[in-house]
């Protein structure tokens, strides 16, 4: 082999070694969710406006209620529940609900749409600002319901959602929110 | 192969620094020089405050460059749209003077505008949309500063020239920008304007991304040829107008035209010697911010430590007092009678001081405080030079991204500055035509025991600007710190009522006492912005230099020559 080739191919290999998830398998085998959605936040955090962008770039069929409770999904017609978790105070605040409101309503809402056959897909998109003592609250309460979850790597620095998911939860890391797409929509099946 | 090997070094080194997570960085906020300092809150900005300083501009000179740059380097803060205080003492000036381009309600405002027909404040309106835009008094006030304080050998060009520059060749997105793009990314989805600038594909811009404003270079370029009339008159004043009632706003062509900026005395204070100059109403904060001074004075500080629970407590306590004199007294004086000299007397501040227990905590001296919380969202830099030139200014447009309104075409984000009115009727700080809402900005300058220049110092946080600046202050002056150290310390807040608010590195061996003295606590972050963000300069006569001091809270960064 020449010398260029070799160089090209080493170039090759320390750019895969350093950019996995560019070139990775995705930890979700194959599709487990069906369309139409609903997308909720759990934390009220603006996060659920970017997830909101997202699905929509996505081109996914959804609607999105930031405050469904449980008993909303009867009329909700939706076969998947999209949580994106992430506490925020001043949503919170703007929300007119307290932080243990909102953990009730959270688990009641992942109660109820388990109990009706929904799939639930987690998603954790602020990064290192979304965690912390409140943040942590609902993640602790929302991922054991998952079946499936997204997380923005640098939000699982200390490999929270990596515990919580163990080996029964799939759990795929992206890099960056822009990248969050590719992945939730290979969720749902066409 | 050795070369092959290098560039393979290098390429993973370089991915990994970009990709890797940016702590909070302590190292170079500080800066140190000789002939001047500028110390604000993007580095880009202090090196454009300098530039001007080499060119043989003066302090103003270099304080408006500055001014203007931060509008370009810090949107989300601070820009054409808003307002603030500046506070100038020249060498040559007997007393300092006070610039004041607060925002102004419009002239169709009134104490209601905000309720509903049910009687209720409409959810959002003081904050977000057309309604909550005051009438901007920044490039007003900047050049204002600049033609009657300026050194007159720089050009208006030579001054917002590097402003343009930014726009042009774009702002670099930090972590702390990607963290506040995020957080008010509901309010810029909802304005397609703002959404094409400070979104990226509908997404936030992250860590490494560059912002592009030409339309605000536009703006500046305007401001360059036609002054202040670029903004205030003509096709900006128009599409200002178009833009704002479009969202819902009742802003007009006369309100722009007939804003005015107020030249005030500053108010004034002495704390152990060392006279303390800041902005009067309508900011509420250098009045409080010498009154707070004034009750610790009454006490000996050093001995009762630093970071101990007898510290947090008197801190906790005289605030919670000033506060309340803050509910009940404070307005825009020139629609309000405000007892500036009481609140700013050593023997008030005795009477207060007796009040204080230090071995219990009292009870709330007022029901509550019915102001709500102003945004954190200001700037704030300081400038000085060797003459013992000194500037201090803190201007904001209000929330993160202000009312969310952008002027399109002109590439600036316009104040939701109504939301620090109160907004119902019947508070010496209600809405009324012309007033300006009440701040807690407060750009201050300290002189020496022997009449000497000797700090420059201001933050940011809303109704904790005053007890920050207070703290470090002290902090200074007790307890001689450096100006980088003094910054750095754990902050304390309290309000009228409430919990005591403790940034996350206060000594763990500290929060039992505080406990014990009656203090419901709230750990707050390690550094956390939520405390401000310090900007200031200290002269250190014997060594003939200045100390500039800047916060890591924030992404502050001092520079000097």
């Amino acid at each position: 082999m020449k010398r260029s080739g070799r160089i090209v191919i080493i170039v090759a290999a320390v750019m895969a070694a350093c950019l996995p998830l560019s070139l990775a398998a995705y930890n979700l085998k194959a599709p487990i969710a069906a369309q139409p959605a609903l997308l909720t936040s759990v934390g009220q955090s603006a996060d659920v406006e970017m997830a909101k962008a997202i699905m929509g770039r996505a081109k996914l069929s959804f609607t999105m209620d930031s405050l469904v409770k449980a008993q909303g999904l009867a009329s909700a017609n939706a076969k998947t529940l999209i949580i994106v978790v992430g506490g925020s105070s001043k949503g919170l605040g703007a929300a007119g609900i307290s932080a243990d409101a909102e953990l009730e309503r959270t688990k009641a809402l992942l109660t109820e749409a388990k109990k009706r056959g929904m799939k639930i897909i987690g998603l954790h998109i602020g990064g290192e600002a979304r965690r912390g003592e409140l943040s942590d609250r609902f993640i602790n309460a929302a991922v054991p319901y998952c079946d499936y979850f997204i997380v923005v790597e640098e939000g699982n620095n200390d490999g929270l959602f990596t515990k919580l998911c163990g080996t029964k939860i799939p759990l795929d890391t992206v890099q960056k929110i822009s990248q969050v797409g590719e992945p939730l929509a290979a969720a749902f099946t066409k | 192969m050795k070369r092959l090997t290098l560039a393979l070094v290098l390429f993973v080194a370089a991915l990994g620094a970009v990709s890797a997570q940016l702590p909070v960085n302590l190292y170079g906020r500080a800066a140190v020089g000789a002939n001047g300092v500028v110390a604000a809150a993007k580095p880009e900005a202090s090196q454009v405050g300098i530039d001007i300083l080499k060119k043989g501009g003066n302090a103003v000179d270099a304080a408006v460059a500055t001014g203007f740059a931060l509008g370009v380097l810090e949107p989300n803060a601070t820009g054409v749209g808003g307002g603030g205080f500046m506070i100038i003492k020249m060498k040559d000036m007997a007393e300092p003077v006070v610039i004041d381009f607060r925002e102004m309600a419009p002239g169709k405002a009134t104490p209601t505008m905000y309720l509903g027909s049910d009687g209720k404040v409409i959810p959002k309106s003081t904050y977000e949309g057309g309604l909550s835009v005051g009438v901007p008094g920044e490039v007003k006030g900047l050049l204002y500063a600049l033609e009657h304080y300026g050194s007159g050998k720089l050009t208006r060009a030579d001054i917002i020239q590097p402003a343009i520059q930014w726009a042009l060749q774009g702002i670099p997105v930090t972590v702390n920008l990607e963290s506040i793009t995020k957080d008010n990314f509901g309010k810029l989805v909802q304005y397609e304007n703002g959404a094409q600038i400070y979104l990226k594909d509908g997404l936030p811009y992250e860590v490494g991304d560059v912002i592009y404003n030409p339309d605000l270079a536009k703006t500046l370029a305007k401001i360059v040829k036609e002054g202040e009339d670029a903004v205030y008159k003509g096709e900006i004043a128009q599409a200002i107008v178009d833009e704002v009632q479009k969202r819902g706003g009742i802003i007009t062509l006369d309100d722009l035209a007939n804003y005015q900026v107020k030249i005030r005395k500053a108010v004034e204070g002495d704390y152990r010697g060392y006279k303390v100059y800041s902005v009067p109403p309508a900011s509420s904060g250098g009045t409080h911010l010498v009154e707070i001074l004034n009750i610790l004075e009454n006490f000996d500080v050093k001995k009762i430590g630093f970071e101990t629970p007898q510290a947090a407590h008197l801190w906790s306590e005289i605030l919670k007092l000033t506060f309340a004199d803050r509910s009940k007294y404070m307005g825009d004086t020139d629609f309000v009678k405000v007892p500036l000299a009481g609140l700013t007397s050593k023997d008030y501040a005795k009477e207060q001081a007796a009040r204080i227990d230090l071995n219990a905590s009292m009870n709330p001296p007022q029901a509550g405080d019915p102001y709500k919380y102003e945004s954190g969202s200001t700037t704030h830099f300081s400038v000085m030079d060797k003459e013992g030139n000194m500037v201090a200014v803190t201007k904001t447009i209000n929330y993160f991204f202000g009312s969310g309104v952008v002027i399109p075409g002109w590439g600036f984000i316009m104040n939701d500055e109504m939301d620090d009115f109160v907004a119902t009727p019947g508070s010496v700080n209600s809405v009324e035509p012309g007033k300006r809402p009440l701040s807690s900005m407060s750009p201050t300058l300290v002189l020496d025991p022997q009449g000497r220049s000797f700090m420059t110092i201001g933050s940011p946080g809303a109704t904790r600007i005053f007890p920050t600046v207070a703290q470090v202050i002290s902090n200074v002056i007790d307890f001689g710190f450096p100006i980088q150290e003094a910054i750095l310390a754990p902050r304390v807040y309290q309000a009228a009522s409430g919990d005591l608010q403790l940034e996350g590195r206060y000594p763990v061996s500290a929060l039992e006492g505080v406990k014990k003295l009656g203090h419901n606590v709230n750990i707050r972050g390690d550094w956390d912005a939520y405390f401000g963000g310090v900007h200031a300069i200290v002269y250190d006569y014997d060594e003939g230099l200045l100390y500039g001091g800047a916060d890591p809270r924030r992404d502050g960064q001092a520079a000097a020559f």
